[in-house]
C-alpha cells in the first residue's frame, strides 16, 4: 500500500499516518491477515522517527484494527474486516448534532464515553479494547 | 568510433568474469582429470562408469570416466556462462549467476567425477564399488559453498547517475511538494505448495532410493533453504528508490533512485522472458529480475543499458511513484 506524509501539513505525522491504514482498512484494500512493514522499516522508508510510526500502530492497535506482536510485526485484524460504514454515518451524524449544539469536543466525548459503558453494563457484548 | 545511434554498452569486470566463468571450472576438471588418470594403476579393468539403483551398472575405459563430464560437459558450461557474463553481464546479478553457476556445475561435476573413481581405487572387480552417496552430498556442498562465494566475490556495478530528465509520458503519482512517501508491496511464488511438496517429495525418494541419511539432509537443506528464502518478497518503492527482498532478508536487489530512467508497470511472463522464476537473469539481452509469478510487473530501465523487473500487484502504484519520487529528485540537484 502507499504511505504519504506530509510534514508542512498541521495533523501530526502519527495520525496522518493511522488515518491511511484505517481507510485503506475500510475501502478494504488491507485485508485481515495483512501485515503492515515493520515500524523501523516504514519509517526508514519515509525517513521519519520510528516513534512516529509506532505511535501510529499503537493507535490503531487501541482502535483494534491491527494487532502487534513482538517478532510478527503489525496484523491486520479480522475485526478490521468488519462493516464499518454504518459506524461511520452514525459518527458523522453525532459530530453533526454537537456542532449544532456547540457542545465541545470534550463534552461530547464524555457523552459518547458515557453512553458505551453504560450499554456495556447492560449487553454484555464483545469489548474489543480497554482505552485509558 | 564512437557514433553509434544505439549506445552498446559493454559488460564492466570482464577480467573477474574470466577467472570465475572460466579459469576456476577448468581448472578445477583439469586437476580433477589428472587425479583420476594419476589413480589409473590401482584401478579395476574395465572401471565402472554408470550406477544405477543397486550399484555399478555400467563398465568402461578410463577414459569414458572423465572425457565427457570433465572434458565437454564442465568446458561447454563454463564458456555459456563466460559468454552471458562478458557479452551480457551489465547488470551485477547477471555476472554473479553466471559466475556462481559455472563454478557450482565445475566443483559438482569435478567432485562426482572424482568419487566415481576413488571408490574403485584398489578394486579387482569394479561391479563391487560402493555407492556415491557420500561423495555426492560433500560435492553438493562444496559446489554450493563455492559457487556461493563466487557470487559474493563478483565486483558490483559502479554507481551511475542519471543525467537527463525523465520522459515526460512516464506515469506520475501526484504528491504535494513537501510530500513524503513509501510504497511497500509484497509478492509470493506462485506454486510454492507445489514447490514444497516437490522438494518433500524429492528428499523421501533419495532417502529411500539411497538409504543415505547424510545426502538425503543435505538435499533437505539445499532444496529447503530457497524455497524459504525465493517464495516471499517485499518490494519497496521510496525515496532511496526500488528495493526488492526477500523474507529472509537476502536476497536483495536495489535500484538506487538516481540511476532510474523510467519505470512502468506492465504484464510479465517469467517462463517465456526469462526461463523460469526467481531470482533470474535474461539470456536475451542481461536483463535481471524478481519474477514469481505470472501478472503485473514494474520494469524498471536502468542507467548502463540495464533493465530490472519485478512481478508486483498494484504495479502501477510503484511504478507512477519511483517516476514521481525520482523526477523530483533531478529537479533537485
Amino acid at each position: 500500500m502507499l504511505f504519504r506524509i506530509d510534514p508542512s501539513a498541521a495533523r501530526p505525522l502519527f495520525e496522518q499516518l493511522a488515518a491511511q491504514v484505517r481507510a485503506a482498512i475500510s475501502r478494504g484494500e488491507l485485508a485481515p491477515g495483512t501485515r503492515l512493514p515493520a515500524a523501523r522499516e516504514l519509517a526508514t522508508s519515509l525517513d521519519v522517527n520510528v516513534h512516529t510510526v509506532l505511535h501510529a500502530y499503537q493507535e490503531l492497535r487501541d482502535e483494534g484494527l491491527i494487532e502487534l506482536r513482538r517478532g510478527r510485526g503489525a496484523v491486520v485484524t479480522a475485526q478490521a474486516g468488519q462493516d464499518y460504514r454504518p459506524l461511520h454515518a452514525a459518527l458523522s451524524a453525532v459530530v453533526v448534532e454537537a456542532r449544532r449544539l456547540g457542545l465541545h469536543p470534550d463534552a461530547a466525548t464524555a457523552l459518547l464515553r458515557d453512553a458505551l459503558s453504560a450499554a456495556r453494563t447492560t449487553t454484555p457484548g464483545p469489548t474489543p479494547q480497554e482505552t485509558s | 568510433m564512437t557514433t553509434e545511434t544505439t549506445p552498446r554498452q559493454r559488460a564492466p569486470h570482464r577480467l573477474a568474469t574470466a577467472v570465475w566463468t572460466l579459469a576456476v571450472p577448468l581448472v578445477s576438471a583439469g586437476v580433477t582429470a589428472a587425479q583420476v588418470l594419476a589413480w589409473r594403476d590401482r584401478l579395476p579393468e574395465p572401471v565402472a562408469v554408470h550406477w544405477g539403483p543397486d550399484g555399478a551398472d555400467g563398465f568402461g575405459t578410463v577414459a569414458e570416466l572423465v572425457v565427457l563430464p570433465l572434458g565437454v560437459i564442465v568446458p561447454a558450461f563454463a564458456l555459456g556462462m563466460w559468454a552471458l557474463g562478458t557479452f551480457l553481464g551489465r547488470a551485477a546479478l547477471t555476472r554473479r549467476i553466471a559466475a556462481a553457476t559455472s563454478v557450482w556445475n565445475g566443483v559438482f561435476v569435478s567432485g562426482v567425477t572424482l568419487t566415481t573413481a576413488w571408490v574403485q581405487l584398489d578394486l579387482t572387480d569394479a561391479s563391487r564399488a560402493g555407492g556415491l552417496g557420500a561423495g555426492i552430498a560433500a560435492s553438493l556442498v562444496a559446489a554450493s559453498a563455492i559457487g556461493f562465494a563466487a557470487g559474493q566475490l563478483t565486483p558490483g556495478d559502479r554507481p551511475q547517475p542519471a543525467s537527463g530528465p525523465l520522459p515526460a509520458d512516464a506515469a506520475r503519482l501526484p504528491l504535494g511538494e513537501n510530500e513524503q512517501a513509501s510504497w511497500v508491496s509484497t509478492v509470493s511464488q506462485s506454486g510454492t505448495w507445489l514447490l514444497a511438496l516437490v522438494a518433500a517429495a524429492s528428499v523421501v525418494l533419495v532417502g529411500w532410493a539411497t538409504d543415505q541419511w547424510i545426502l538425503t539432509a543435505v538435499f533437505a537443506v539445499i532444496l529447503g533453504l530457497p524455497v524459504l528464502a525465493f517464495t516471499l518478497w517485499t518490494v519497496t518503492v521510496d525515496h532511496r528508490g526500488l528495493t526488492a527482498a526477500s523474507r529472509l532478508g537476502w536476497p536483495r536487489q536495489h535500484v538506487p533512485l538516481d540511476e532510474v530512467e523510467s519505470a512502468a508497470a506492465r504484464e510479465v511472463q517469467p517462463l517465456k522472458e526469462f526461463g523460469g522464476w526467481g531470482l533470474r537473469t535474461s539470456i536475451a539481452d542481461g536483463g535481471t529480475g524478481v519474477v514469481l509469478r505470472r501478472g503485473p510487473g514494474i520494469e524498471v530501465r536502468r542507467t548502463g543499458a540495464r533493465r530490472f523487473v519485478v512481478t508486483v500487484d498494484d504495479a502501477e502504484t510503484g511504478a507512477a511513484l519511483l517516476n514521481t519520487l525520482a523526477g523530483r529528485s533531478r529537479l533537485d540537484r
